[in-house]
């Protein structure tokens, strides 16, 4: 039987969640803008997929989004929340996952890696075992619950840090490159877990390099190149 | 709050269990300092100095330094590499992300070192006692409502090197530097007495003196050169302003990895 939500959702159907404006970002040295007054809306219910050559730019987009960063100008908002201000009821709203593998406690076991997110992500002390016990069940990951991350595939891993990104039911997921090491039965748990959050009115922004948008199902699409968004038709 | 807390907890619980999972960590925790004990225990045979006015001679007196290198070594050394480590994997995303935050999450990280640290002290005072005769005066119990305070004031010089890991990304010779310092200008090993004039006044302007000889007089009833209450008083100071400080060094170096980027970077 799964968890009920921890923060239904009460948005409803493409009205906005995640709002970005004029967002410009440019690193140190003589070069262009990596980010150049990119304005993005995510709304309830949709998957945004965002592609692009190498580094374009996404992940920082992504961590912009995330309140990683702070935006150099321009604007993160979700209604009243951006990461500078009430930053630590916006971070509620956030589930985030990274590019590649990092981000795991190595020796940790699964079940206490989950447990350890939860008690970060202030899920309440009484629904924390069942929320995770349930996260387990969601990613596939209830026989590896008593092993040791670092024992683990890339693959076993990637499930790992997804369900970590899901395990508090924000209503905005970030995932940068999420189908990373995934077999065929993995990219299909997370299909279903990023249908069942856009059900209960989360939206999810996915970034991955141009191609994947051939195989993953999205709402709104655009590409990233130098330091614009381009919509993809 | 109860959020708050358990969110601590569970990382003082995550670091315990990295540290128990290296058992070969937990041996050298136990003979380390056996091994400097022992080692004092028989230079303080050799010596004979006239400045030191300790029941327990020289070996009373530089066994409360040596408890507070050993705290210093654990807490000052292992914070900023335990921050450069969650940099280099990771896992400091994770405090960026959580409705923690990268303060907590970082004060977190804080805890297990200093708790690790101080019951390697104890354990310091325990062997010296039990094994080579310490004579622990009676006030010895007074000792730990002062090195909670004391460990207060040292924090914020732990906040200042992991303030220096985020924005810098590496802190360690600053923590020799550091270790060393307090071990000579705090008296640990000797007597500042016998500091030149030109150095002695760098006892005066930090918390280690103070808090070396109040844990010194309550531990093994060395006299003191100020009355406690003075001492106890100029310990308090420091922590009204040293912990503020250092809260917002700490957090101003998180924000300008945000606004620079370099908080992605290790």
């Amino acid at each position: 039987m799964p968890a009920p939500p921890l923060a239904p959702t009460s948005a409803a159907t493409g009205s906005p969640v995640l709002e970005l404006d004029d967002l410009y970002h440019r690193w140190k040295g003589p070069k262009p803008p990596v980010l150049d007054e990119v304005s993005l809306t995510l709304r309830a219910g949709e998957v945004t997929w965002i592609g692009g050559r190498n580094g374009t730019g996404k992940t920082t987009l992504l961590r912009l989004a995330a309140g990683i960063l702070l935006a150099q100008r321009g604007s993160v908002r979700i209604g009243e929340l951006t990461p500078s201000s009430k930053r630590g009821l916006y971070r509620r709203q956030i589930g985030f996952l990274s590019a590649g593998d990092r981000g795991l406690q190595a020796r940790m076991r699964v079940s206490q890696q989950l447990d350890y997110w939860g008690r970060l992500a202030y899920v309440p002390r009484e629904r924390r075992g069942a929320v995770v016990a349930d996260t387990l069940q969601r990613f596939g990951l209830e026989e590896l619950a008593a092993r040791r991350v670092d024992r683990m595939s890339m693959g076993q891993r990637q499930r790992i840090r997804l369900a970590m990104a899901f395990l508090h039911e924000p209503r905005v997921l970030l995932l940068d490159e999420p189908r990373n090491s995934l077999d065929d039965d993995g990219y299909e748990l997370l299909s279903a877990q990023i249908e069942l959050a856009t059900a209960r009115g989360a939206t999810v922004l996915w970034c991955s390099p141009r191609g994947e948008d051939r195989v993953i199902e999205y709402d709104t699409g655009y590409t990233l190149n130098e330091g614009r968004l381009e919509r993809v038709e | 709050m109860t959020a708050w807390w358990d969110a601590m907890w569970g990382i003082i619980r995550r670091d315990a269990i990295l540290f128990v999972s290296y058992r070969s960590q937990l041996v050298a925790q136990f003979l380390g300092p056996l091994f400097s004990i022992t080692l004092f225990y028989y230079i303080s045979h050799v010596l004979t100095a006239r400045s030191i006015h300790s029941p327990g001679g020289y070996f009373g007196f530089v066994i409360v330094g040596l408890v507070i290198v050993q705290i210093l070594t654990i807490s000052m050394g292992v914070m900023p590499v335990t921050v450069r480590q969650e940099l280099v994997s990771g896992t400091i995303e994770r405090f960026l992300v959580s409705a923690h935050g990268p303060i907590n999450g970082i004060l977190g990280t804080m805890l297990f070192p200093l708790l690790n640290a101080l019951f390697s002290g104890m354990l310091m005072l325990t062997l010296a006692t039990v094994i080579f005769g310490l004579p622990l005066a009676g006030t010895a119990v007074l000792a730990i409502p002062v090195a909670l305070l004391g460990t207060l004031a040292f924090m914020p010089f732990a906040f200042f090197l992991v303030a220096l890991v985020m924005a810098f990304k590496q802190a360690s010779s600053a923590t020799q530097f550091i270790v060393a310092g307090v071990a000579i200008v705090g008296g640990l090993y000797f007597p500042i007495t016998v500091l030149p004039g030109w150095i002695r006044w760098m006892s005066d302007v930090q918390p280690f003196t103070p808090a070396t000889d109040l844990l010194r007089h309550l531990l093994v009833n060395t006299p003191m050169a100020h009355p406690a209450a003075v001492e106890l008083l100029k310990l308090v100071g420091f922590v009204a302003v040293l912990l503020p400080a250092g809260m917002l060094l700490l957090r101003a170096s998180i924000r300008y990895g945000q606004r620079s980027g370099t908080i992605a970077e290790y």
